[in-house]
C-alpha cells in the first residue's frame, strides 16, 4: 500500500490534524518527520494512505490547520508532492 | 483541617487529579521531542490538556501555553506588550504578579477604579484612563483579597472601544466564573492551574490572542535549525521541558470541572461567602462585602490579623492574613495598615466550614 506524509512545523498543529482527519474517518499515524523531510529541523507528521491526501489537505484548509509540505514515500524513495 | 484559603491554592483535589498525575509519572517521558510510546503518550497528554482548556474557555487548542503558574504567564503578557517606561491602566486591585513586572519594566503606571465593589467606578475610571491613550491595560476578573468580581466583559469592549491591548489576570476567576477568551477579546488570559483548576501546584495556563515575546529561549522539539524561537504557537512560549505529570493533573482538574459546572460551584463559594460576612458582621468584625463579589472574603479583627490567623490555625481552620501579595489592593481599601484576614472558598465549600470558622471567630473575641 502507497503511504504518504503530511509534514507539520511541530507537534501541536500535528495533533490537531489528526483529530481532523480521525472525525473524518481516514486513518492517519502520527509520527516524527524523517530527517530527509525536515527543512528546519525537527517535526512531526501524518502518514496515511495515498487515496486520503488530496482529501486530508482540502479537511486541513477547511479547519484552518496549517501543514508544511506533502511527500509520498515508497520503499526508501521520497517525493514531495503539489497538488 | 478545614481549609479557608483556596486564593492561595486549592487543597483538597478531586482524587482523579492525584491518580493522574501518579499515572503520568509511569507512562509519560518527554513530550514532543521523540517518536516512541511513551514520548506520544506524553505527547497526547498535553494536547488532551490543550483541548480541554480550549473547549472550558472558547479558544483553540494552539492558543493554549503551558505555564508554571500564572505570575509566569502575566509576565510574558507584560513583556509583550509593555516596553520600558510604556503607559499602563490597571485596576486599584492587582496582585504583584502585575505590578512588581511593570515596576521592574519602569512602566507609567496608572491605576483606574479604587472603590470596592463600585463597577460603575471601575468602569468610569478605566475610560477616563483609557481616553488618553495607554500601550496596554490589565485588570485582575476577581480580586484575591476581596473577591471583587470586576466588570471584565465592559472592560473589555472599552478597552477594544479604544483599541487599547489588554491583559486579564484570571487567577482567582478561572474554576469560578466563565471565561470566555474569544468573546473578551483579550491579548492575553492569564491564570494558574492549582487554584480554581484543581491541578497540581506547578502548572499555570496562558491563553494567547496574540503572539507572544519569549521571556526563555531553549529547545521546542520544533525547528531545531533556526537559532530565534519559533514564530507560531504554542511553541514560542514554550522552551524546555514541559511539567507533564502537573498538566496530567491539570487535565484532570478541568475534567472534573466541566462534569462538575463551574457556575454550580461558583453558587456554593458565594453562598458561604455571604453567610460568613454576615455571621462576622453580627460579631462587630469590619467585614468587606457588597454586590459583585465571589467567594472571598476578608475581614480586620480588632486583634493583629496575624494573632488571628494564628488562633484558627490551632482550631484547625486555614486562612490566610497580611497584604496577600496585593498592596495596591489594601491601599484601594484602606487596610495597609491592618492588613486583613481572608476566607476564600473553594469548590468543596460546604455550610459545615462556614459554621466551624464563625464558632471560632467567636470564641476569639
Amino acid at each position: 500500500m502507497k503511504m504518504d506524509c503530511i509534514t507539520f512545523r511541530s507537534i501541536t498543529p500535528a495533533q490537531r490534524a489528526q483529530r481532523v482527519l480521525q472525525r473524518s474517518g481516514m486513518e492517519v499515524v502520527l509520527q516524527r518527520t524523517p530527517r530527509r523531510m525536515e527543512e528546519r529541523g525537527c517535526g512531526y507528521c501524518l502518514r496515511l494512505r495515498h487515496e486520503d491526501l488530496q482529501r486530508a489537505a482540502v479537511l486541513l484548509r477547511q479547519n484552518g490547520v496549517g501543514f508544511q509540505k506533502l511527500y509520498s514515500a515508497e520503499q526508501g524513495e521520497i517525493e514531495e508532492i503539489v497538488l | 483541617m478545614i481549609y479557608l484559603d483556596n486564593g492561595a491554592t486549592s487543597f483538597h483535589k478531586p482524587p482523579a487529579v492525584r491518580r493522574a498525575v501518579e499515572r503520568a509519572m509511569l507512562c509519560c517521558a518527554n513530550p514532543g521531542r521523540g517518536g516512541y510510546s511513551a514520548a506520544m503518550a506524553a505527547a497526547e497528554t498535553v494536547f488532551r490538556c490543550r483541548e480541554t482548556a480550549g473547549d472550558l474557555f472558547h479558544c483553540d487548542p494552539e492558543q493554549v501555553v503551558f505555564t508554571s503558574n500564572c505570575t509566569h504567564g502575566l509576565n510574558i503578557a507584560i513583556h509583550t506588550l509593555v516596553k520600558p517606561g510604556g503607559r499602563v491602566v490597571i485596576s486599584g486591585f492587582e496582585h504583584n504578579a502585575v505590578t512588581r513586572p511593570l515596576h521592574a519594566l519602569g512602566a507609567d503606571i496608572h491605576v483606574a477604579g479604587r472603590r470596592l465593589f463600585d463597577w460603575w467606578d471601575t468602569l468610569d475610571s478605566f475610560e477616563k484612563e483609557l481616553k488618553s491613550g495607554a500601550d496596554a491595560a490589565i485588570f485582575t476578573h476577581m480580586s484575591n483579597v476581596f473577591g471583587y468580581i470586576l466588570p471584565v466583559q465592559e472592560l473589555s469592549m472599552l478597552c477594544r472601544q479604544y483599541g487599547v491591548p489588554f491583559v486579564i489576570d484570571a487567577a482567582q476567576a478561572a474554576g469560578a466564573l466563565e471565561v470566555d477568551f474569544e468573546k473578551w477579546g483579550a491579548s492575553f488570559v492569564a491564570m494558574p492551574g492549582h487554584k480554581g483548576l484543581l491541578g497540581p501546584q506547578g502548572t499555570g495556563l496562558l491563553l494567547c490572542g496574540e503572539l507572544p515575546e519569549p521571556l526563555i529561549c531553549g529547545g521546542t522539539g520544533s525547528v531545531s535549525l533556526e537559532q530565534r524561537m519559533p514564530d507560531f504557537l504554542p511553541d514560542r512560549a514554550e522552551a524546555g521541558t514541559l511539567n507533564v505529570p502537573g498538566i496530567a493533573g491539570l487535565q484532570a482538574g478541568l475534567s472534573y470541572l466541566r462534569r462538575v459546572g463551574v457556575e454550580s460551584i461558583f453558587q456554593r463559594e458565594q453562598q458561604q461567602a455571604k453567610k460568613c460576612a454576615a455571621g462576622l458582621q453580627k460579631m462587630g468584625y469590619r467585614v468587606f462585602s457588597g454586590a459583585h463579589q465571589g467567594g472571598t472574603v476578608s475581614f480586620v479583627p480588632k486583634a493583629d490579623c496575624q494573632q488571628m490567623a494564628d488562633f484558627l490555625a490551632k482550631r484547625g481552620i486555614a486562612v490566610r492574613s497580611g497584604l496577600h501579595c496585593a498592596p495596591l489592593a489594601h491601599e484601594s481599601a484602606g487596610t495597609v495598615e491592618t492588613g486583613t484576614v481572608r476566607i476564600s472558598f473553594g469548590h468543596d465549600a460546604a455550610s459545615a466550614q462556614t459554621a466551624a470558622f464563625l464558632q471560632v471567630a467567636a470564641d476569639f473575641l
